[in-house]
């Protein structure tokens, strides 16, 4: 088994592993167990304070939950930074990362209650909003990295990136040389679809799984029907495995591409929100 | 099966050398060592490798003959079939094998590739969705930038570098993009300011202060006179203290500043009235800090709030008003005699009196309050009682009657009054029977004509217009000697509460004498006012959840002296 990767390996011997606990998971549930008191305390809080003329984000309460709040975003935006650092023990990476993802989801309550359920277009409101999409990729995010893998685990059929790539190359060596014998118009259409970069499909193709553009199939269609000679139905027999190939391929870049989605939120959406954030603290005291 | 085995090679200078020979054998083998059928030199391949057998239907099969596997169309494997008919590719180190049905021969074509794959690398790039995406990094400095720009950088810019202005409801704002920062609405007396946020926030940093709102409200004026306004302050718990620690450090004014009541940006509408306990942090225990006022201490209307103390006369001739509690049971003295429950009674002679004069006059089956009491023209309180619209109708001063025209006394001018009277006696009288007259000296200026009426002069009307049933001492109490038509001063205080202020308006849904027990009252000195105790039955505090009406300070009162009806609450001034 030469051929399957170390790092595929690692994979397997990791999941084997007894000690393994997922971050949800950790320390039986200990930063759930934090954020729900939070929320809790906030809550209550919200329901009892002693606030003038009602309650919002100017009350001392509102306040209070302002401060929590700022703190827990920064420090949450901090995991950027501490990721890139792998340490074991108390605060192992495994600890903050759980306490990032129950703490994130306490936010909810917090900041909501900072609002006082004031909401407005400005830009208080915007970095509400910008940390409600945060939260919410994050929610998506630990949700399709609970469900895809074992999708893209089975799309994969033991083969990895590499190998689809060198599959597909190995179908148009055969393609190149096979279509040798075909006419000016056939020969056109192989190359075409030989020249199609895999990789070259817009954003939307990849998460929608649809290529409308798709040269293999246009080949395939055209030339199925267009001859018995033995040439020609090699011809057409490569352009099946290759668009097949090209399906595998596909499903990967789709499966990928919902399992990297969020990222590409939760990432550029918390900074936006550092930015809206640093903005609503200086405004409220700019005009204070 | 004949296999023609075709080894392309490419010289130094690139160009191709293609050799063919073909075996005549149903079974090859590939590997490393010489005594292969083909024999590839590169180390990556076993000495023997790969074995290739025929299959069944023109097939070939092809088994691993060591422990290594073999690359097939790109996938590893160690035993696999393949159709040399559809043509397949065996990857064995550097060396790529095609496998072709040519001529009824199976064609293996040999090439050994030109270097290690490039551009592999990238490829695997191309499965993540960084290869469609712009970097997140890009995005997020972007995202960073255009969010600092327009909702930071901007607007303080703009008002750093605008031109000072007084605030003025038909300017627009100078400060760019500070919308973007309102945290709601400003009530509806502000609302022209909407757009000049810089009007009441003129520096950064500094929370809105005194100045600026005194620079618009120009004739507010102190609630109290400094210090004592600051020594009746309550002491501040240690929660609220540590809370004022705070808020100084962010610079923030007060207590007692404009803004700890008047909140602004809580929703377009009217601005909510201060709260009840705003007043209580003072006045809930007020004599424990001023020990001279002679405020009594309130906190809740519902719990702690002292009875209503009226400003009145209690006798005649006072040169200044009295103010007592209702608490004392005060009797006023304002100069009438006046039975209310004589008025009232239902089958009293001024019922009698109403029911006569019919609905023709305004009156209904009996005397009603209205009949007398007249609102003002905002309804808050009522208007005097006036002689000549609300007690004429029955209490007639009507003296003569001169050819079906009616003379009468007037009201209000003593002088004037006692000459009518004295006039009246020497106008002719009325024949007593029309058309006929008596004869001879007994006749109209005769001898021996004689008067037959009764002795109504003006001068017996004048000498009992004091007395208890006289024309004037009936109400009026007198005030000159005999003869005289003086009568007291007759004072009728349209407030009797100075501090507070009540409106009939917000209670024309009650009877009025549900509040004001008229029925029972024999004597005008009798105060109709009704206790705390009765408003209690509706009103209680604030935060009484259980009143029908929950009722704070402001309600009543106002906080900024002023003078006149300005001094009301808003909600009553603005009538």
């Amino acid at each position: 088994m030469a051929a399957v990767p170390e790092q595929e390996l690692g994979f397997h011997e990791r999941r084997r592993d007894s000690d393994h606990e997922s971050f949800l998971a950790h320390k039986r549930m200990r930063w759930l167990k934090v954020a729900l008191a939070l929320s809790l305390a906030a809550i209550l809080g919200y329901a009892f304070a002693d606030v003038e003329p009602r309650p919002n984000g100017g009350t001392w309460y509102g306040y209070t939950l302002g401060t929590i709040g700022a703190g827990l975003i920064v420090w949450l935006a901090l995991l950027g930074v501490r990721k890139r650092a792998m340490t074991a023990g108390r605060w192992s990476l495994k600890a903050w990362t759980s306490a990032h993802v129950y703490l994130g989801l306490a936010l909810i309550v917090v900041a909501t209650l900072h609002t006082g359920f004031q909401f407005g277009w400005n830009v208080h409101t915007l970095a509400y909003a910008l940390m409600m999409l945060v939260i919410a990729s994050g929610v998506y995010g630990i949700s399709v990295y609970a469900t895809l893998p074992q999708a893209l685990s089975d799309n994969r059929r033991e083969m990895t990136k590499g190998q689809m790539v060198d599959a597909l190359a190995a179908i148009d060596r055969q393609l190149e040389a096979s279509a040798q014998p075909l006419g000016r118009v056939d020969a056109d259409l192989v190359i075409a679809a030989l020249e199609q970069d895999p990789f070259g499909h817009g954003f939307v193709a990849r998460l929608a799984g649809r290529y409308r553009g798709c040269r293999t199939q246009a080949a395939l269609a055209a030339l199925e029907s267009g001859g018995t000679e033995p040439e020609h139905e090699r011809v057409v027999t490569l352009l099946r495995k290759r668009d097949a190939q090209l399906a595998q391929i596909r499903r990967h870049m789709r499966l990928k591409a919902l399992l990297e989605i969020w990222l590409y939120v939760h990432v550029p959406v918390t900074v936006m929100l550092l930015a809206a954030l640093t903005a609503h603290i200086v405004s409220v005291f700019y005009y204070w | 099966m004949p296999f023609r085995i075709r080894t392309v090679d490419f010289t130094a200078t690139g160009r191709e050398i293609v050799r063919e020979r073909e075996l005549e054998q149903a079974e090859l083998s590939i590997g490393r060592a010489a005594e292969n059928a083909i024999h590839l030199p590169d180390l990556a391949v076993e000495q023997r490798h790969v074995e290739v057998l025929p299959a069944p239907g023109g097939k070939l099969r092809l088994r691993a003959a060591g422990t290594l596997g073999f690359t097939l169309d790109g996938r590893s494997v160690r035993d696999a079939t393949v159709d040399p008919g559809e043509g397949s590719e065996l990857a064995l180190g550097s060396y790529r094998l095609q496998f072709a049905r040519e001529d009824g021969m199976v064609a293996v074509t040999i090439r050994q590739a030109a270097e290690r794959e490039g551009g592999k690398g990238e490829a695997l790039g191309g499965f993540s969705l960084a290869h469609v995406l712009p970097g997140k990094r890009p995005m997020a400095w972007a995202g960073l930038a255009a969010i600092l720009i327009a909702f930071l950088a901007l607007p303080v810019w703009s008002h750093l570098n605008r031109a000072p202005a007084e605030p003025d409801y038909d300017r627009p704002g100078a400060v760019m993009m500070d919308a973007s920062w309102r945290t709601g609405a400003l009530s509806s007396v502000h609302h022209g300011l909407e757009d000049q946020c810089e009007a009441c926030h003129t520096e950064p940093f500094v929370a809105v202060r005194d100045e600026t709102c005194l620079a618009c409200h120009k004739d507010i004026a102190d609630h109290a006179a400094q210090p004592r306004q600051a020594v009746a302050r309550g002491p501040l718990g240690r929660f609220e203290a540590a809370q004022w620690d705070v808020a100084h450090a962010f610079n923030k004014p007060g207590p007692g500043a404009c803004t700890d009541c008047h909140t602004e940006h809580e929703g377009a509408g009217r601005m909510e009235p201060t709260r009840e306990r705003f007043c209580a942090d003072c006045h809930g225990s007020l004599d424990a800090r001023l020990t001279d006022t002679a405020l009594g201490n309130a906190s809740d209307f519902g719990k702690a709030h002292p009875q209503f103390q009226v400003v009145l006369n209690t006798a005649p001739n006072q040169a200044r008003r009295q103010r007592i509690s209702l608490a004392e049971r005060p009797r006023q003295w304002n100069g009438l005699t006046f039975p209310h429950d004589l008025h009232l009674d239902a089958r009293g002679g001024a019922t009698q009196m109403a029911r006569r004069l019919g609905s023709g006059n305004g009156y209904g089956e009996a005397l009603e309050c209205s009949d007398c009491h007249r609102p003002t023209a905002d309804g808050v309180r009522f208007l005097p009682v006036d002689m000549e619209n609300d007690c004429e109708s029955c209490h007639s001063l009507v003296i003569d009657q001169v050819g079906g025209v009616y003379r009468k006394v007037r009201h209000g001018d003593a002088r004037q009054a006692r000459a009518e009277l004295m006039a009246l006696g020497r106008a002719s009288r009325p024949a007593i029977v029309t058309g006929r007259g008596r004869p001879g000296q007994y006749g109209e200026g005769g001898l021996y004509r004689a008067e037959f009426g009764g002795p109504a002069t003006g001068a017996a009307l004048l000498a009992r217009a004091m007395a208890k049933e006289g024309l004037c001492g009936e109400c009026h109490t007198p005030a000159g000697g005999a003869g005289s038509l003086e009568v007291m001063p007759v004072t009728q205080p349209s407030r009797y509460m100075i501090h507070g202020w009540f409106d009939h308006e917000e209670h024309k849904q009650e009877q009025c004498t549900s509040c004001h027990a008229a029925a029972e009252s024999g004597s005008a000195s009798d105060l109709l006012l009704p206790g705390i105790a009765q408003c209690r039955d509706c009103h209680e505090g604030e935060s009484a959840r259980a009143a029908e009406v929950p009722s704070g300070c402001a309600m009543c009162h106002s906080y900024h002296p002023r003078t006149g009806a300005a001094a009301a609450p808003p909600r009553i001034a603005r009538r």
